[in-house]
């Protein structure tokens, strides 16, 4: 095939294709509908930990999860989840809530919706825990 | 000798056909509210990571093909193009993708190129374009070089390489529930292929087939899949982000910096990249072997049931 209609292919494809699944409702982000289903993903993820406490945001897309090996977040990875402790990481305080930067290649950064007082209480939670 | 065989550049060519397949899983899906599930990020990353597979392979195929023209040069063997030639070229290429794919979740090096394949938490269509762009740094070129060796054109080995890579997308799905059970017998199905894809305890490190599944039955890493344990897809530590570029290369990162770290011997530097994946120099990671050891701590019911009879 001629490498000009290959990648038409290919780039109509994709968009095509992107545009379909997210008309058909495909991008809503994953919530969580409890704080046991936040600690279940948690566990998914680091099945050996001993969780102490499971705080849900109110957006219920993402939960603080403090553990005995230290703190740690689950967040929606699209309509799936995904989890990290927290060592290392610097936090900013956005418009919006709260962005986590991880040293961790696979998972830089958590842009997290928490309102004002989540936000607050987040950050003392894991500043506590440091 | 056949010097000026050709081929048809078979994936290319089965681009459109990839694309109409995945547009009528999506909508059975949509309709049928059944057979899977479609996510746009995830899939848009899929489709990119299947882009980026033919790009890395316009741009690095040259080194592959160079070093089986040296071969195909070296050999006095040449078995020639008749069809009973390409079957058998089909057959033997296919147990060297057992190997070369069994060596991509046991080797760290190969893992760092195979691993991207398996980070996707869904499994459908989309989920077979998620292809490496590393392969050519893995060196696993070199297990084809048998087949040329022993008289197999180049052209012919790449061309049923090619074949195996369509054959193995439809197989992407959870769409089909099961074939026909004497296809299921000998052959790569969804069901078999679901299961390798699975980050379950159960499920970690088994059947590597591409197309006939009998190569794990003869080795003993097939595992079928259980209808009360439902496959969990993606990584043991799946990674957050749809970047398609640190899909492409985490595990790459990953060793460099387990490599590189201060305080190590030689031989814990050389562990980190060619150990299973998991491996870690002072067992705070778990290989695949530890992961399957701690279930069957907590579900010792388990211990010789499918996926853990050869688990100590």
């Amino acid at each position: 095939m001629p490498l000009d209609i290959l990648i038409i292919l290919v780039v109509v494809g994709i968009a095509g294709i992107a545009v379909l699944t997210h008309l058909l409702g495909l991008s809503k982000p994953k919530t969580f509908l409890s704080e046991a289903q936040a600690r279940t993903a948690w566990l998914r993820e680091f099945p050996d930990s001993t969780v102490t406490s499971v705080t849900l945001c109110a957006s219920a897309q993402a939960a603080l999860i403090m553990t005995q090996a230290g703190p740690g977040i689950v967040w929606a990875m699209g309509a799936d989840s995904t989890a990290r402790l927290l060592n290392g990481a610097t936090f900013t305080a956005t418009e919006t809530g709260l962005t986590v930067t991880l040293p961790d290649y696979g998972a830089p950064r958590i842009a997290l919706r928490l309102t004002p007082d989540e936000a607050l209480l987040w950050t003392n939670h894991i500043g506590a825990a440091a | 000798m056949t010097d000026q065989l050709t081929y048809p550049d078979v994936v290319s060519l089965a681009v459109p056909f990839f694309i109409a397949a995945i547009l009528i899983e999506l909508l059975w899906i949509t309709t049928q509210k059944r057979g899977g599930r479609y996510e746009t990020r995830d899939a848009v990353t899929s489709l990119i990571m299947g882009a980026g597979n033919v790009a890395s392979g316009i741009a690095l195929g040259f080194i592959a093909w160079g070093f089986f023209t040296l071969l195909w040069e070296i050999t006095p063997l040449d078995l020639g193009s008749s069809l009973a030639v390409v079957i058998l070229c089909f057959v033997l290429d296919d147990l060297r993708y057992y190997w070369v794919h069994r060596f991509g979740h046991r080797i760290r090096w190969v893992w760092a190129s195979h691993v991207n394949h398996h980070s996707s938490q869904h499994y459908n269509l989309t989920t077979a374009l998620r292809q490496t762009w590393t392969y050519t740094f893995t060196f696993m070129m070199v297990v084809r070089a048998p087949l040329i060796l022993l008289g197999f054109h180049p052209a012919l080995v790449l061309f049923c390489g090619g074949l195996n890579l369509i054959y193995q997308f439809w197989i992407h799905t959870e769409a089909i529930n099961k074939m026909p059970r004497w296809f299921e017998a000998i052959m790569n199905t969804p069901s078999h292929h679901r299961v390798h894809h699975g980050r379950n305890p159960r499920y970690l490190d088994c059947n590597y087939a591409g197309v006939f599944i009998i190569w794990d039955k003869l080795f003993g890493t097939f595992v079928p899949e259980q209808d009360d344990e439902k496959v969990d897809y993606g990584l043991v530590h799946n990674l957050g982000t749809f970047n398609p570029i640190r899909v492409a290369f985490h595990e790459w990162v990953g060793i460099w910096k387990d490599a590189t770290q201060p305080g190590i011997t030689l031989r814990d530097r050389l562990m980190y990249c060619v150990a299973p994946p998991g491996w870690s120099h002072d067992g705070s990671r778990d290989t695949s072997a530890e992961i399957k050891a701690k279930h069957l701590e907590k579900h010792p019911q388990d211990r010789g049931s499918a996926g853990f009879t050869e688990v100590s």
